[in-house]
């Protein structure tokens, strides 16, 4: 695996709605457009909507995260939504020693107020990553005590990687995480969603990462074009070191094989696509993302 | 005598001393209570309850409700208003006057910095923690701007006034402040109630308050695309204060929408009319903001207007008050404002707050459980709501549990002192010539001006159940009082009149339109009202003639065919009891118990249309004994007298209540409509059944059998009957009369719509009047047969035109793609 090289990488997302009746209106929200970080430069981006937007614009959400709002104000019964995007990732800088969590989370509620004006919105509960008894209980179960920050998060990540079942079946878009921990199963929202609300729990800033991963074929098959899927993973802060990226539904850091679509408080913040449409009747909907590598 | 009228009125004691509104420390009235004082002890006991009786009356007369949703019964609760106004001296009052209006600057100053540069939070005057975890920070309206830099067009404060005499700011309200429009509606009452000391007294008027808002409204609005156009946003009848929603509408001139009446096309927020859409540019908010837009806010929200965000961040519509306006709701924020007075105003607070500490700091945290018997707590994100809890009512191991909740998640609770809340004088209403004492509490106004912030001279008082109550709730069976501003100086008539009579702007204002969802609701209004009448004289005619009179049977066999053919009976169901079922039971789907509830909630949804008679002549039917019950044959055939009589009430106020404007012809083809499918259904079955029988009873149906013996003066034949029932054009319950009189309506909307569908009305009408009567009008013709089915299908189908063409579609779907 490639770590200290740059690696590039196309991603095509591609939503298509089928509505069951016409729909007179329809109004959208993208979160699909990635953005620049430390470690990630988008060199590339444009998006189509199939029938053209009636208007759109671009914008920058308040977690500074690209947006794009589309309105289509005439009948229509399917809506194809492509996304491209060109990406550069570079491995991530990595310290090996970090303080305990104990001491991170003690770091943190006594920080000055300029690093608190920053984390207090991953502390802070939200709507589908709320704190609970519970949360807090399995993540202190799987922190341990007196663990390295990233080893004990990690630990965290690798538990709900073992515990909870991948099951599309198990949740909706709105499932709660109470729900989902409870019944230890769903998809990787599900389990981003879980990590953050056992961080925030017991006082650990977390923020909800959408994006998307690189999937290996199996060995000897091509890559499959649309056979990916959009991914969401946890961040979270330590001093020293900024914001480290942890993959529950893969038991790892983020790597190189990571593409960053932007983040926030939980999925509702950055929700791929969401919105409103007048009419419809029934729906069906088909998300066919493909990431490829390019070669340099 | 004095003595009397204070004989139950509770005096405090040293040990529970509280502020006494009318009574001074000497027991004397003060100074500004002697004139009301003098005047009670003057008055006779009739004058005293005939007082009552008239703030009663009106009330009853004005509609004035309150919904309570905890309440079973629900709605509609009347609105309880004390005929005593609370009296303030024009001293104290400028003392508040100010003290509000300097509060409802810093309270937008620190919104602006809040949704802009959030400076306060940076350098720790406001605990980020305390914003961002709040659910009423709306993200999206961050660095949206706002017209004129006001978010807070519109700001309340709860004042209590302490035993010393002090008044303390309980809580601020900046979501959209409730209850202006019960203030003015109060003194529309009371006024008239004391009318010789309204003016002796030279009370300050409120009208210009409501002038002010709706200039400033006008004012910040953007302007283009037409005459502008403010509406009033409600979350529909269900919320608690509907009531005002409606009075405030009318009374500001703006119309009445949901958001479903609302939609964004072009980055532009439009009225639904059936004229088409009407460019909307300010919208005074009483939904939540949350609410407001599910795209970008609550995705969850069936209310908002999808796209209202954008338009808001564009400047193409002003909203009021400003989304996000809700985060300063919860108490948490009182703490801090001294020093963000200093801050952001370099003043010093004019209007304290009462001593409020937010828990999610540690220090305030320790120092509330320290004293934990003199605060009540109060949630601080509306996210995690509870009732009230009051630290000295905790029995030891409630308190243990308490404690270990506020510790667990100390963010989520304000505490706050107990304030022993002042008492007024409330008329005892059972004696009339007593006064009990109430604890009461002041909601003030303020609205934003060009120039700061304007304070409506008086407010809302609203009383406790008791005298020494610890919170006043209207959810919890509170009153209220008018408040009277007395002023030294003479009160500005002139100004007030001016103002309260309608201006040539108001005459050339263009009305704003049938909103498509009112147009809809009026027509389900027309068609369930002749619904529940056909039903009611169905199964009138089915229980005298099929159970009573079953031996007569020439007419049972069509009599029962047409009540199984309408769906009062199953196939092979027996009809004595279907019938009654059909009657009175709401849970079966096709009785006339079931269209009434339908009825009842679309009149329900049009309560700011119809007049409030027509609301209580439905619930009159519907609360009546029989209604939802199993009731016995005779008792369910007075229950239909009683239940026709009120029907036709209805069709009265419809006839002789309401402007002949669109939305009456809406109603009235929705009631033609349904007469003339249920007369075709009638007539066909009877043809088809009935050759052989009788058809008196068809006559009785549809209520011409006086008619008919008036011009006939025999038995009733089919010819006669089929004529008077078909083709007399006179017979307001003939076929030809209900397509006559809907071609009718329809020609007219055509100048103003286009076609509208009456071409489908056509060729019916032609076949029916090509109908030859010595050959067709009897029972067997095919052709008869026919042209009444064809009749019949018309109705339905102009009834889907109409839909199509002119209702609002809320159908609205939400869409979410997840992540795997």
């Amino acid at each position: 695996m490639t770590s200290s090289t740059t690696c590039r990488y196309r991603v095509t997302h591609e939503t298509a709605y089928e509505y069951g009746a016409m729909v007179t209106s329809g109004r959208h929200l993208l979160h699909l457009a990635p953005r620049d970080t430390e470690w990630q430069t988008v060199v590339e981006h444009r998006w189509k909507s199939d029938p053209d937007p009636t208007e759109s614009s671009e914008d920058h959400d308040y977690f500074g995260n690209r947006i794009a709002r589309l309105a289509i104000d005439r009948p229509h019964d399917r809506l194809v939504l492509t996304s491209e995007s060109l990406v550069d990732v570079r491995a991530r800088g990595r310290s090996v020693a970090t303080p305990t969590w104990e001491v991170v989370r003690e770091a943190i509620a006594n920080a000055p107020i300029a690093r608190q004006f920053e984390l207090a919105q991953y502390v802070a509960p939200s709507a589908f990553a709320p704190v609970f008894t519970e949360a807090a209980a399995y993540a202190k179960r799987h922190l341990g005590t007196g663990k390295a920050w990233v080893d004990a998060l990690l630990g965290l990540a690798r538990a709900i990687n073992a515990e909870f079942e991948f099951d599309p079946d198990a949740t909706a878009v709105g499932t709660p995480v109470r729900t989902v921990l409870a019944r230890r199963r769903g998809v990787c929202q599900d389990f981003a969603q879980v990590m953050t609300s056992c961080l925030r729990s017991i006082g650990l800033p977390a923020r909800y990462v959408s994006g998307y991963i690189l999937t290996t074929p199996p060995p000897g098959k091509p890559r499959l074009v649309g056979a990916d899927a959009s991914h969401a993973w946890v961040s979270s802060w330590c001093p020293g070191i900024g914001w480290v990226d942890f993959d529950p539904t893969n038991a790892k850091l983020a790597t190189t094989e990571f593409v960053t679509l932007g983040w926030g408080r939980d999925f509702e913040d950055v929700t791929p696509m969401r919105g409103v449409v007048l009419g419809g009747g029934g729906q069906e909907i088909e998300v066919r993302v493909t990431m490829m590598p390019v070669e340099g | 005598m004095p003595q009397e009228l204070l004989q139950t009125y509770p005096q405090s004691a040293q040990s529970d001393w509280r502020f006494d509104e009318l009574l001074d420390a000497s027991g004397a009235p003060r100074a500004h209570w002697k004139r009301l004082f003098g005047a009670m002890v003057e008055a006779t006991p009739q004058q005293m309850r005939e007082r009552v009786a008239s703030v009663d009356r009106q009330v009853r007369e004005n509609g004035v409700t309150y919904n309570v949703y905890a309440d079973p019964k629900g709605l509609d609760r009347p609105w309880e208003l004390d005929p005593l106004p609370m009296l303030l001296g024009g001293d104290e009052w400028a003392g508040i006057e100010a003290g509000i209006a300097q509060r409802a600057t810093l309270l937008n100053r620190i919104l602006a910095d809040l949704y802009g540069e959030q400076n306060l939070l940076r350098e720790g005057l406001v605990p980020p923690a305390l914003i961002f975890g709040h659910s009423g920070f709306l993200r999206p309206a961050h660095g949206v701007p706002v017209p004129g830099g006001v978010h807070l067009h519109l700001y309340a404060a709860d004042l209590a006034r302490s035993p010393d005499g002090q008044w303390w700011v309980m809580a601020d309200r900046t979501q959209a402040p409730s209850g202006a429009g019960y203030a003015l509606e109060n003194r529309l009452i009371v006024s008239r109630v004391f009318p010789e000391l309204f003016r002796e007294e030279r009370v300050q008027r409120l009208a210009s308050f409501f002038a002010t808002l709706r200039d400033s409204l006008a004012r910040l609005a953007p302007a283009g695309g037409g005459a502008p156009l403010t509406v009033l946003l409600t979350p529909g009848p269900y919320n608690e204060t509907y009531f005002e929603h409606m009075f405030l509408a009318r009374y500001l001139g703006f119309p009445l929408v949901e958001g479903g009446d609302l939609t964004v096309r072009e980055g532009r927020v439009w009225l639904k009319t059936i004229e088409g859409l009407r460019r909307v540019h300010a919208i005074l908010r009483r939904q939540d903001d949350d609410f407001c837009d599910p795209v970008e806010l609550r995705s969850d929200s069936a209310l908002g207007i999808p796209g209202l965000a954008e338009c808001a961040r564009r400047g193409t519509v002003l909203v009021a008050n400003a989304l996000g306006t809700g985060v300063l709701e919860s108490g948490s924020l009182l703490g801090f404002l001294p020093r963000l007075s200093k801050a952001l105003l370099d003043a010093p607070l004019l209007m304290p707050s009462v001593a409020t500490w937010w828990c999610g700091e540690r220090p305030a945290l320790e120092d509330a459980l320290k004293q934990l018997d003199r605060l009540v707590f109060k949630p601080a994100n509306p996210a995690f709501p509870f009732e009230p809890v009051f630290g000295d009512g905790l029995r030891a191991q409630e308190r243990a549990a308490f404690e270990a909740r506020l510790r667990a998640h100390p963010e989520r609770y304000v505490a706050q002192e107990l304030v022993r809340l002042s008492q007024a004088p409330v008329l005892d209403r059972a004696h009339g010539r007593r006064l009990s004492g109430r604890a009461v509490g002041l909601r003030v106004y303020a609205v934003a001006t060009g120039d700061g912030y304007a304070v409506m001279p008086g407010g809302l008082t609203r009383t406790a159940g008791s005298h020494d109550a610890r919170v006043i709730s209207m959810q919890r069976g509170g009153g209220s009082k008018d408040t009277w501003v007395i002023s030294a100086a003479p009160v500005n008539t002139a100004f007030s009149l001016l103002r309260t009579t309608l201006s040539s702007k108001d005459l050339v204002r263009a009305p704003a339109g049938l909103p498509s969802r009112a147009a809809e609701n009026l027509f389900w209004f027309g068609r369930y009202a002749e619904r529940c009448d056909d039903a009611a004289r169905l199964l009138r005619v089915g229980l005298n003639r099929v159970v009573l009179d079953a031996d007569d049977d020439d007419d049972t066999r069509p009599i029962a065919a047409l009540v199984r053919a309408y769906g009062f009976a199953g196939k092979d169901e027996p009809l004595e009891a279907a019938l009654l079922a059909s009657a009175t039971m709401p849970g079966r789907p096709l009785s006339l118990a079931a269209n009434l509830i339908h009825l009842q909630r679309v009149a329900f949804n049009l309560r700011d249309r119809l007049s409030l008679d027509n609301w209580r002549t439905i619930n009159r039917i519907t609360q009546d004994n029989a209604f939802g019950r199993e009731v016995t044959l005779s008792g369910t055939l007075n229950w239909l007298d009683r239940a026709i009589a009120g029907l036709m009430t209805l069709s009265g106020f419809a006839l002789d209540g309401m402007t002949r404007d669109t939305g009456w012809r809406f109603m009235s083809i929705g009631r033609r409509l349904e007469r003339l499918a249920f007369g075709s259904l009638a007539i066909g079955t009877a043809c088809r059944e009935g050759r052989s029988s009788g058809v008196a009873w068809l006559l009785e149906l549809a209520d011409s059998i006086i008619t008919y013996r008036s011009r006939y003066l025999t038995r009733p034949e089919w010819l006669p009957a089929l004529d008077l029932l078909i083709l007399d054009d006179a017979n307001p319950r003939s076929l030809l009369f209900q397509a006559k009189g809907i071609a009718d309506y329809l020609e007219r909307m055509e100048a103003m719509f286009g076609p509208c569908g009456r071409e489908l009305l056509i060729e019916p009408m032609a076949a029916l009047r090509a109908l030859d009567p010595d050959r067709d009008l009897v029972p067997e013709s095919v052709r008869l047969e026919q042209a009444v089915s064809s009749l019949g299908d018309a109705a339905l189908g102009l009834s889907d035109r109409l839909s199509l063409q002119f209702f609002s579609h809320t159908d609205v779907r939400r869409l979410s793609t997840r992540a795997a």
